[in-house]
């Protein structure tokens, strides 16, 4: 169920997995939106000339499906911060899971904060950050 | 703290080097939103009374340059992360303009020698002189040992 309020939230409650679309595909049109047209994010073979293992997910377009995870969870949530580390590459084609905990909830300004990990099948974390996030406050 | 960071803190941090327009296309604001996942008809609809851009879309926006003239090369650099602060929302349609600066420098040690990071901010204002975001790029140079 969606969350519409401040006190909805539960502490230490995780957020619904979300399977971000990491096709090359997407990946591609992606980087071609933003001006990052090359082919360690567009083609397979071209990155592993790059000496990469495969072409890459753009770090941004990970921010990118971290925000749209908790827009899932709450769809009115105002995001006021997010900061996210590139750890390893997200390999495009390979399937990845997006998962969030809340770390704090302050039911008087009505924010809170979620720690989030982009892991691929392995288990092995590719990106994580802290989003801190205004809800309403009902 | 290192010496050369030390001075390198002193000569380039919160120092404007660089100032940039940008334009907001909401063909290409919603198609950066549907790529990302977004459902929400805030960041997909253009009738939308409140329609915006996603908040992440700034991250995506570069300056002229990354580091300022005469930056030290402490080693080849890698993206390292990207920090995003939002106080209004980007509408798109309209003209912003991007300031950057160094917010940060600092070094870390491990087991492979010093890593060095640069923390670009690109602080964004609409034409009335608004503060609409921040967008922080997170460069990491690893010293070759």
């Amino acid at each position: 169920m969606a969350i519409s309020t401040i006190q909805e939230v539960v502490f230490g409650e995780d957020l619904p997995t979300f399977i971000p679309d990491t096709s090359l595909a997407i990946a591609s049109q992606f980087a071609k939106l933003v001006g990052w047209g090359g082919p360690r994010f567009t083609d397979h073979e071209g990155a592993r000339k790059e000496g990469l293992p495969g072409a890459m997910v753009p770090g941004i377009l990970n921010q990118g499906y971290l925000v749209a995870m908790i827009h899932h969870w709450a769809p009115d949530a105002e995001i006021k911060a997010i900061d996210t580390v590139f750890r390893a590459p997200v390999i495009a084609d390979e399937k990845h899971t997006i998962s969030g905990v809340v770390t704090d909830v302050n039911e008087e300004d009505g924010q809170v904060e979620i720690d989030l990990t982009v892991a691929n099948e392995k288990g092995e974390t590719r990106v994580f950050g802290t989003a801190t996030v205004q809800l309403p406050l009902g | 703290m290192d010496q050369d960071i030390a001075e390198a803190r002193d000569q380039f941090l919160n120092q404007d080097f660089d100032e940039k327009t940008f334009e907001i296309p909401a063909d290409k604001t919603i198609e950066y939103a549907r790529l990302c996942g977004e459902t929400a008809a805030r960041f997909l609809d253009s009738a939308h009374p409140d329609f915006q851009a996603p908040p992440t879309f700034i991250a995506s926006l570069s300056g002229s340059r990354a580091l300022p003239e005469n930056f030290p090369r402490f080693g080849l650099g890698m993206d390292a992360g990207k920090g995003v602060e939002c106080f209004l929302p980007v509408r798109p349609g309209t003209t912003i303009t991007g300031r950057t600066h160094l917010h940060d420098i600092y070094s870390k040690t491990g087991r492979s020698g010093r890593m060095v990071f640069a923390v670009s901010r690109i602080e964004f204002f609409d034409a009335a002189g608004q503060h609409l975001a921040n967008a922080d790029s997170r460069v990491v140079m690893r010293e070759k040992s």
